[in-house]
């Protein structure tokens, strides 16, 4: 698993680039936990390298996801894989969560 | 050699007697344990003294017994003085005996094996000497002098292996000087006595064994005398052997501990004890970093100067670095700080993998230390560490028990929330498979009887593993059962109990308050009435269920919305779950898992999946439910072969039958 940051202009972009599991969801978790990242207005989450999400990768950002919302800092997802947007389907996080075909789209939010 | 007394049995007699006498004592003594015993040198020496050194003082009170008596009786009583003469010998002889084999006892200690032949043969050649006095009366001198020499010259040969002085301290030494110079005393207390008879014409001795008395006394007086010339010079070097000594000690006693495995404080005291004692350090203290109570101890420093000691080092950046100065007075920023030491070690206590603290050592004078203690006090520390790992890793292969102790817990508890019977009825068949995963997943399901021939399925994977996901597994049985209990105040049918979507909102409020931020259960609730051929379920984040259409022919996935449980914590829950209701006809199949079935792996990584799920459904359906089941089984196992389970695997196939009129009672 490899996290790839990109900061402009109050938005964040983290690309995800293999598979969230169980320990590498430890290092995402770093990353969403710090304390400056609530400056951000929006975190973007670039999915399309994220090839598998494991229930430990989904719990990191359910348990951000109310802290982001206190915050108003929007976090959207985009690019998402079938498989992956299937994974957030079924739990139901689509209606909980935004999640957005393309870059522009999320940009556009 | 001299004129004999009249009635004094002939000289030949004399001589085999005494040449058997000898022989016999030589032998007795050889014959008796080695009177060394481990290393006390000293025992032996003093055993030495005390013993036939006490048969000097003897042969002394006799001689002057004698003198007595001839000063009394100036012509009469040779014979008394044959006798005394005669018991003198004897008490030599003795002397000689054990002197020669308390020798031999450090001759021999740790020699080469060359060594015990030699003395062999050295033996050999004194008895020699005894023989050649009885067969020639009067020694053809060349002979004789050749022999006695070359016996000679062989005992100082023999002396030369002194090994022994080593293994003596200090107070030792001076101690096998002093009995050294017993040894010899008595030696020369007997010499002097029989030369004087020698040249007493008054006291005609008899014949002796002069040859082997000669080579005997000579030997053991130069043993004695190179044992105390080596004593003595070895004196002046006793301290560093003492020291070398001391540190063999100190590094035994902390490998001991290793075993002993004790605990750190005791490991830690025991290396700073060995330290200062080996190094004889005049103050020190030893700082531990450690998560424990102990943080190190100290010894004739106050915390004020070992704090400016620290600071100091901390600013020259020395602070985490082996570190020797032995001229602290001259060194500028230790002049400032007034301390009474002038010399300073440091040697950090570390690992590859972190450090544990550091060792300070301080001496009054200055170049008190040298490149050797630095070595030292690196193999202590070294050892300490050593075995302070060790003790970790004690600790952590116990805390990996413990772990392996709560899994199999856990395990058990898992195992007993699964129910042991399905329920039957001639209105459907029921099969289930339970795989529990090597780490154990969260999958648990359940049922209910509901009156009104109505029954409750719960099905439910805990996001996480182990003892934390048995935990959860129970919570949500109990809430099950709590929540499906027939409410008293329904006014109707339908409210006696809650409908999947109430439920499900009610155990999201109950469970809010003991999972974790990031854990999430999800599940699916059924309730069956098949007294109306009808049922209605709720899918909290649940895998969708799959479903055979007996009217349409069509195998499909009911898709309902529905969010997991424990994601959202306000009372917003309800809104983001949906009820489907469904009247079932006779044929129908219903299939309900969980995600370890279709996120298993197959060899190249990809998924089981829905789709394949599907297909097995859509060419099994009109079997039995166990062989649908088994089915579906077989061909995940084939899909899967070779890669290991990581995750849970529940599956549940449930077949409609024909609806037939209950049985009457």
């Amino acid at each position: 698993m490899k996290i790839a940051q990109q900061f402009t202009d109050k938005t964040l972009t983290l690309s995800l680039d293999g598979e969230l599991d169980a320990s590498s969801s430890v290092l995402l978790d770093t990353e969403l936990s710090k304390p400056d990242i609530l400056d951000n207005e929006k975190i973007l989450i670039d999915c399309q390298r994220l090839n598998y999400i494991s229930s430990a990768g989904l719990g990191v950002f359910i348990s951000h996801l109310q802290r982001f919302q206190d915050a108003n800092t929007k976090l959207v997802f985009y690019n998402m894989q079938d498989k992956v947007h299937n994974v957030f389907e079924i739990l139901g996080l689509d209606s909980l969560m935004t999640i957005v075909p393309s870059q522009a789209e999320a940009a556009a939010i | 050699m001299a004129a004999y007394v009249g009635g004094a049995p002939a000289p030949w007699v004399t001589l085999v007697a005494q040449a058997l006498f000898v022989v016999g004592v030589f032998l007795y003594r050889r014959a008796q344990p080695d009177p060394l015993r481990g290393t006390d040198f000293v025992g032996l020496l003093r055993r030495l003294v005390l013993g036939p050194g006490l048969l000097a003082s003897i042969c002394v009170g006799l001689h002057l017994l004698e003198r007595l008596v001839q000063a009394e009786m100036p012509t009469e009583g040779r014979m008394f003085f044959a006798l005394v003469y005669t018991i003198n010998l004897g008490l030599f002889i003795i002397f000689l005996a054990y002197t020669n084999y308390a020798w031999r006892g450090l001759v021999m200690f740790r020699a080469a094996p060359h060594i015990i032949k030699e003395w062999t043969l050295f033996e050999v050649l004194l008895g020699v000497t005894l023989l050649f006095r009885l067969f020639t009366w009067q020694p053809v001198a060349y002979v004789s002098y050749a022999v006695v020499g070359a016996v000679g010259l062989f005992g100082v040969y023999l002396s030369g292996n002194q090994k022994w002085v080593a293994y003596l301290n200090r107070r030792q030494k001076w101690e096998i000087i002093f009995l050294q110079t017993g040894v010899l005393l008595c030696m020369g207390v007997f010499v002097i006595y029989f030369l004087r008879i020698a040249q007493d014409q008054l006291q005609m001795a008899p014949a002796s064994q002069q040859a082997f008395l000669l080579v005997t006394v000579f030997f053991a007086s130069f043993y004695s005398l190179m044992g105390l010339m080596v004593t003595f010079f070895n004196l002046p070097t006793a301290g560093v052997f003492e020291q070398k000594r001391e540190e063999i000690l100190s590094i035994q006693r902390l490998t001991q501990l290793i075993q002993k495995g004790q605990s750190q404080e005791e490991i830690y005291s025991t290396l700073f004890d060995s330290a200062v004692q080996t190094v004889n350090a005049g103050a020190a203290w030893l700082e531990v970093e450690t998560d424990s109570g102990y943080t190190g101890q100290q010894l004739n420093i106050s915390p004020e100067q070992s704090h400016a000691i620290k600071r100091l080092l901390h600013d020259y950046n020395l602070g985490h670095i082996e570190y020797l100065n032995n001229d602290l007075n001259h060194s500028s920023g230790f002049r400032g700080l007034q301390l009474p030491f002038a010399s300073l070690i440091v040697m950090p206590l570390r690992s590859s993998k972190r450090r544990y603290g550091a060792l300070y050592m301080l001496k009054d004078q200055s170049q008190a230390f040298d490149r050797e203690s630095l070595g030292i006090l690196q193999t202590f520390t070294s050892q300490t560490i050593l075995s302070i790992e060790n003790l970790h890793l004690m600790a952590a292969s116990i805390q990996n028990q413990r772990v392996q102790e709560e899994l199999k817990i856990a395990s058990s508890v898992q195992e007993s929330l699964i129910p042991k019977t399905l329920p039957t009825d001639d209105w459907f068949e029921i099969s289930s498979h339970a795989l529990a995963a090597k780490e154990i997943g969260g999958d648990f399901y359940d049922f209910l009887h509901l009156p009104g021939r109505r029954l409750a399925i719960l099905i439910g994977d805990v996001s996480g593993k182990g003892v934390t996901a048995a935990f959860h597994m129970a919570q949500m049985k109990g809430i099950f059962h709590a929540l499906m209990q027939e409410n008293p105040l329904a006014r109707n049918e339908r409210e006696k109990f809650p409908v999947p979507s109430r439920f499900m909102a009610q155990a999201n409020l109950a469970l809010v308050h003991c999972l974790e931020r990031s854990s999430f259960i999800t599940a699916a609730l059924y309730i069956i009435d098949y007294e109306n051929g009808g049922f209605v379920f709720a899918r909290a984040g649940h895998c969708h269920t799959l479903y055979y259409h007996s009217i349409k022919e069509e195998v499909s996935y009911f898709r309902t919305a529905g969010l997991g449980l424990g994601i959202i914590r306000n009372d917003g829950y309800e809104k983001h779950i949906k009820n489907q209701f469904y009247d079932y006809n006779p044929s129908d199949v219903m299939v309900i898992y969980t995600d370890g079935i279709v996120e298993a792996r197959g060899a190249d990584q990809e998924e089981y999946g829905e789709e394949r799920l599907k297909k097995m459904l859509e060419r099994t359906y009109y079997l039995e439910a166990d062989e649908i089941k088994q089915q579906i089984l077989d061909d995940l196992g084939e899909f899967s072969k070779g890669q290991p389970i990581h995750d849970d695997q529940t599956l549940l196939v449930i077949k409609f039958k024909a609806a037939q009129p209950e049985p009457a009672h």
